[in-house]
């Protein structure tokens, strides 16, 4: 398990760069853990029937844990002064139980805006071991600069 | 969301009618709490202690422990238990199935969250469209922006949600052979 806790500097990234990742497995305990963690009870997420029926493969993880997953890259990264300023994703496939899934990124841009802010913007995802990337994002994260 | 397997559903009405309609500003059920933020932390292994830890949220230069950014929306609903009276101007928006999958989205984040906030919420339809998928040739899209205010009513965050909605294989088919 990574924790965050260097302070990270906009001088200290460049375009290319790419951003610690992490794994995680989804075992069923872990679809458990969804439910509980983003108190997401639709059934699609949880109820393998349920999911068929609506013509799906299998449940499969919800927005909630996907956001999740995402945010806590950056946040890792980051450090404690940095801040996410804008952040989306796309939910084009699925990931579902066993799936082993890697959450990865790599710095796009960096720019010190008008207003003095260091800004990078990232490209993140998450892939799985089953069909690839299954969820692309973007953010834009501001960190302090070393000369202010 | 309505059920309107027929074949009079019509788009443009639609879009006439619903977008730019807004639902009530409603208030979290609770102000932000930290076993919530526990629990969210725990389904992704984030061991962040400005997410977890009371003295280093207390010496951070937040004062606080602060919630996650993606958890604005969370704490901003009633949690799906006791259920509340659904007063969501926007539940009825005509659709074609009950299905549905959030597809795209975009938070702007604004300030932080922290313990104790009180947040609150209101959404409005941006955008209603059809687009095929696999599934459904005829399935219909949602595009929602939602503005997340806390207690002194700074926006902490704004966000557009795209929602697929699509009819199950059985309701295609049987459109299908009409």
């Amino acid at each position: 398990m990574t924790t965050v806790q260097t302070q990270l500097h906009w001088e200290d990234v460049k375009e290319g760069d790419k951003i610690p990742g992490y794994t995680l497995d989804l075992s069923w305990t872990k679809m458990v853990e969804q439910v509980s963690g983003s108190q997401d009870f639709y059934e699609v997420h949880h109820d393998p029937d349920f999911a068929r029926e609506a013509g799906h493969e299998e449940i499969f993880y919800n927005t909630g844990f996907t956001q999740a997953a995402l945010c806590r890259l950056l946040t890792d990264w980051m450090g404690k002064e940095g801040w996410i300023q804008n952040f989306s994703f796309q939910m084009r496939r699925m990931n579902i139980p066993e799936d082993h899934v890697q959450v990865k990124g790599v710095v796009t841009g960096t720019q010190v805006r008008e207003d003095g802010k260091g800004a990078v913007t990232v490209d993140l995802w998450l892939e799985n071991d089953r069909i690839g990337i299954t969820t692309p994002a973007e953010a834009t994260v501001l960190l302090p600069l070393r000369e202010s | 969301m309505s059920d309107q397997v027929n074949e009079s559903y019509d788009i443009e009405a639609i879009k006439a009618e619903w977008i730019g309609k807004k639902t009530e500003k409603t208030t979290g059920r609770y102000p932000v709490e930290y076993d919530p933020i526990r629990r969210h932390c725990h389904m992704v292994e984030d061991t962040n202690p400005l997410f977890l830890d009371p003295d280093a949220g207390k010496n951070s230069q937040y004062g606080s422990v602060i919630a996650p950014p993606v958890m604005a929306g969370y704490f901003a609903g009633s949690g799906p238990w006791p259920k509340k009276a659904k007063t969501d101007a926007l539940a009825n928006v005509p659709t074609r199935g009950e299905r549905k999958i959030n597809m795209n989205i975009d938070w702007e984040y604004l300030i932080p969250v922290k313990i104790g906030d009180q947040l609150s919420s209101q959404r409005e339809l941006i955008d209603v469209f059809e687009k095929p998928i696999k599934l459904d040739p005829k399935a219909v899209w949602l595009v929602t922006e939602t503005r997340i205010t806390n207690q002194n009513d700074d926006v902490v965050a704004i966000g557009r949600n795209t929602l697929l909605t699509h009819r199950t294989p059985e309701q295609v088919s049987a459109d299908l052979q009409k």
